[in-house]
């Protein structure tokens, strides 16, 4: 039991949606979430509407969403954390029920990439860095991440062969969701061929972009004992911060720091050690980012990720599944819809409805949802 | 020109710290650092952290530095796509501040690794806009 749950869940198909503007998305898994919930949307007094708004065409989404959902006159508003939005959305909602300024509240994650075209993604692409000292460099997402994965090769000995095993794993158990873009499996060397976006990363160790969107309903504790008995409570919660810009960061940038401090906060706000996780969802944005964020979070020591992969770990079955939803690399990347698809899979899980991919008995879930080039962290622990 | 003359493309034309230009139209690079307690920022910052008051003046740099990672660009945003691909590192300079920079295309890059000596060097480009960049 804690202070506050989340009390339903929604999603909506991710991928390419030509058929659906960012309102109707997000409608989607808000109504999906209130039949999980089984409560009226009358009940909801208050929608934190998560997106990396610069994606979508419409400006301050948050007013658009909350008018089609039917959610005015209740207070409504944006939260952008760039990958990890709806992460810190959820956040927001925990201090906004467990004040008891509100009671039951939507966190409702959506994203409309694909609108846009491949020339302006790759503009808005280019400044993601820091756009003073960086961008004007040529940078991208992938490139960022490709430095953190050279620099773990050059320590550790990591090789593009490991890296390509998340990529393997998190598209296998993609096959098995619904909701996912890409549902087809991966071999090891479809991976290696694929062609180069920034070495050492290829096509196939990169996420897409992709529309879509997952909501949660979050209530304060007196409210969702009074509605359900399928809660799942919110144990722990952890954010941090780090540089923007690569060069104000310190160390051999084999590692995260920010999702070090994420990780401690939430661990030591759910009074749980990283052994006692059942089931995660990281954030696989790149193949090389899922395995630094074993290291981060503990689940391995520095340098040992790709033993974890090897050894089959964090496959269903493993010490500790990770992704068995088949992770960003399957589902796409829809940036403000993200961090609540995370949580959606850990619901599911903790509430023992995740069919062929059920972890037995998972009681702990943890959630890690990294925003940008890793300015921000933030580590969701979930309880059944 | 304001600041965006800075980089392979600039995005940034208004700041404080255009003084940056002239250091690279002298074939120099600089630094800032804090009249009163000495800190030093790279890249220069007009504001000190520590001494938040006290103003700050123009240092240059000798430019050494070790590479602390790299890698190599194939897929840009449009404004760099005519130079795909082309190397972007991150390195450690001799006072210990990191540097966040494109790589020469005429350094080998067989040679690159973590903990690569290179210089940091003041760089033009054809639409005379400056930069520096690791050789």
């Amino acid at each position: 039991m804690g202070r506050v749950a989340i009390i339903g869940v929604g999603h909506s198909k991710f991928g390419k949606r030509s058929d659906a503007s960012l309102r109707e998305l997000a409608f989607e898994a808000y109504s999906s979430a209130l039949d999980d919930a089984d409560i009226e949307s009358s009940r909801i007094d208050g929608s934190v509407v998560c997106s990396a708004t610069h994606y979508d065409k419409q400006r301050s989404p948050a007013g658009v969403v909350a008018e089609y959902l039917g959610l005015n006159p209740q207070p409504t508003f944006n939260i952008e954390a760039a990958c990890a939005s709806s992460a810190v959305g959820l956040r927001t909602a925990w201090a906004l029920v467990s004040s008891k300024l509100h009671d039951v509240i939507t966190v409702v994650g959506v994203q409309k990439m694909t609108e846009l075209s491949n020339e302006e993604i790759q503009e808005l692409m280019g400044r993601a860095g820091d756009v003073m000292w960086e961008s004007p460099f040529g940078t991208t997402m992938p490139a960022y991440y490709a430095m953190y994965a050279t620099a773990h090769m050059a320590k550790y000995g990591t090789t593009e062969e490991q890296m390509a095993l998340v990529p393997v794993k998190n598209r296998k158990y993609g096959s098995k969701n619904p909701n996912a873009m890409f549902q087809k499996p991966i071999t090891i060397e479809e991976v290696l061929k694929s062609r180069p976006v920034s070495a050492p990363l290829k096509l196939f160790d990169c996420c897409a972009n992709a529309d879509g969107a997952a909501c949660l309903i979050i209530a304060n504790a007196e409210k969702a004992r009074k509605l359900t008995d399928r809660s799942v409570w919110v144990a722990g919660l952890g954010l941090a911060s780090s540089p923007m810009s690569l060069a104000g960061r310190k160390g051999p940038m084999t590692s995260f720091e920010v999702t070090k401090n994420a990780a401690k906060a939430a661990y030591q706000m759910a009074r749980i050690s990283p052994n006692d996780v059942d089931v995660a969802e990281v954030h696989d944005s790149f193949s090389i980012t899922e395995i630094l964020n074993y290291e981060d979070l503990g689940f391995a020591k520095p340098g040992g990720g790709t033993r974890l992969l090897e050894k089959g770990e964090t496959e269903l079955g493993g010490k500790i599944p990770v992704n068995i939803d088949g992770g960003l690399i399957s589902k796409g990347h829809p940036v403000g819809a993200t961090g609540a698809s995370q949580l959606f899979a850990l619901a599911k899980q903790l509430r023992g409805e995740a069919g062929s991919t059920q972890v037995d008995g998972a009681k702990i879930g943890l959630a890690q949802n990294i925003g940008g080039i890793g300015m921000y962290s933030a580590v969701t622990i979930l309880r059944a | 020109m304001g600041f965006e003359k800075f980089g392979r493309f600039g995005y940034v034309s208004q700041t404080k710290i255009n003084p940056l230009l002239s250091y690279l139209e002298k074939g120099q690079i600089a630094a800032t650092k804090c009249k009163k307690c000495g800190r030093t920022y790279f890249p220069p910052r007009a504001d000190c952290l520590d001494d938040r008051h006290s103003g700050i003046e123009w240092v240059v740099l000798d430019g050494k530095s070790n590479l602390v990672t790299f890698t190599k660009v194939f897929f840009a945003p449009p404004a760099f796509q005519p130079e795909t691909p082309y190397l972007l590192g991150l390195a450690e300079l001799s006072n210990g501040l990191r540097v966040f920079a494109p790589i020469s295309a005429s350094v080998d890059e067989k040679q690159l690794k973590p903990g690569t000596e290179l210089n940091l060097k003041v760089a033009k480009g054809a639409r005379d806009n400056l930069f520096y960049w690791l050789e």
